[in-house]
């Protein structure tokens, strides 16, 4: 087992939670992934699909009403102990839907965040840059 | 055996992959990133508070000057205040490194005072108004302008029609 968490420690999963973003930040998420020019699993991340593998989660969007339920359920799923990263203005103070009525966000209203990378959308660099955060909290954290 | 060609191709190219983060990263010069501001050249015509898309941008009057404010958190880089600024006073740089701890949150935030003028003839108080903005609006200067720029309205009517017995 401790082989086993030495190895968590140096290779987080990412995961990806949309509560309700336009998608401009999500097209920035899979860029950094799929994208050769950008690749971040240079960083030794990569994206899983299952909340029960993530370690570091990356949550885009303003968290609408319609979604935050669902979005909570999905975080909780996420074992501890976790790295919450938000991605874009929307879910640090709600961006351009600031004060909606459709909007529960601020995100860190519901949810413990560890890190912001603001910017609508941030490049794929600003959001690797965000992950690298993310990652040295985890090796401290995990 | 065109693919040998791609391959050799490839390989004299080296990898596409950016260096960052273990190197710089290339960032176009026109890319809309951290939004900066003088205060030397805002006329304070709060034109940028009003057409900010994401509330970014706050004015307030005190005593010593005009207060402005830019939380950086909620800016979507769209570049309106810049396109709207008059004396392009407001601009966006092409800095882009802008993630942050949660702890700072609400540090992303920068402030600057724009300072009221006086009126040179009454000492009354005058909004901002630069050299920016005289060029601006006359397309040169000449020493009459420059000397009624200074002034508030009033005595700036006085001048102009009793003449310089002000
Ligand atoms: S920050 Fe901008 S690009 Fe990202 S989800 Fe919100 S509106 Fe869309
Ligand atoms: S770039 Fe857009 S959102 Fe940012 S301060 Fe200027 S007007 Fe506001
Ligand atoms: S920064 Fe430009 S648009 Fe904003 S108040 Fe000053 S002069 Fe007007």
């Amino acid at each position: 087992m401790d082989f086993l968490s030495k190895a968590a420690r140096k290779s987080p999963w990412l995961y990806r939670i949309n509560a309700g973003s336009c998608n401009g930040c999500d097209v920035e998420l899979a860029t950094t992934a799929c994208i050769p020019r950008y690749d971040v699993e240079r960083l030794g991340c990569q994206y899983c699909g299952s909340p029960k593998h993530a370690d570091i989660v990356l949550i885009t969007g303003p968290l609408t009403a319609r979604v935050k339920d669902k979005v909570l359920r999905v975080y909780d799923e996420i074992p501890d102990p976790k790295v919450t990263v938000a991605i874009g203005v929307c879910p640090i103070s709600g961006g351009v839907f600031r004060e909606s009525y459709a909007i529960e966000g601020p995100i860190d209203r519901y949810l413990p965040v560890d890190v912001n990378v603001p910017g609508c959308p941030p490049r794929p660099q600003a959001i690797i840059e965000g992950i690298a955060k993310a990652i040295e909290i985890w090796a401290k954290r995990a | 055996m065109a693919f040998l060609k791609i391959l050799l191709d490839n390989l004299r190219k080296g990898p596409a992959t950016e260096a960052f983060p273990f190197g710089e990263a290339t960032t176009p010069d026109a890319y809309r990133g951290k939004v900066t501001f003088d205060e030397t050249s805002c006329v304070g015509c709060n034109m940028c508070e009003h057409v900010c898309a994401g509330g970014a941008i706050r004015f307030s009057e005190k005593e010593d000057g005009l207060h402005f404010l830019i939380w950086h958190n909620t800016c979507i880089s769209c570049g309106l205040c810049a396109h709207y600024c008059p004396t392009k006073a407001i601009k966006l740089s092409n800095n882009w490194h802008l993630s942050h701890l949660q702890e700072e949150k609400y540090e992303q935030v920068d402030h600057a005072v724009v300072p009221y003028r006086e009126c040179t003839s009454c000492g009354k108080r005058l909004q901002p108004g630069g050299p920016m903005l005289h060029q601006l609006a006359f397309k040169g200067a000449n020493p009459r302008s420059e000397r009624l720029m200074n002034m508030c309205p009033d005595c700036r009517r006085k001048v102009s029609y009793i003449g310089e017995a002000v």
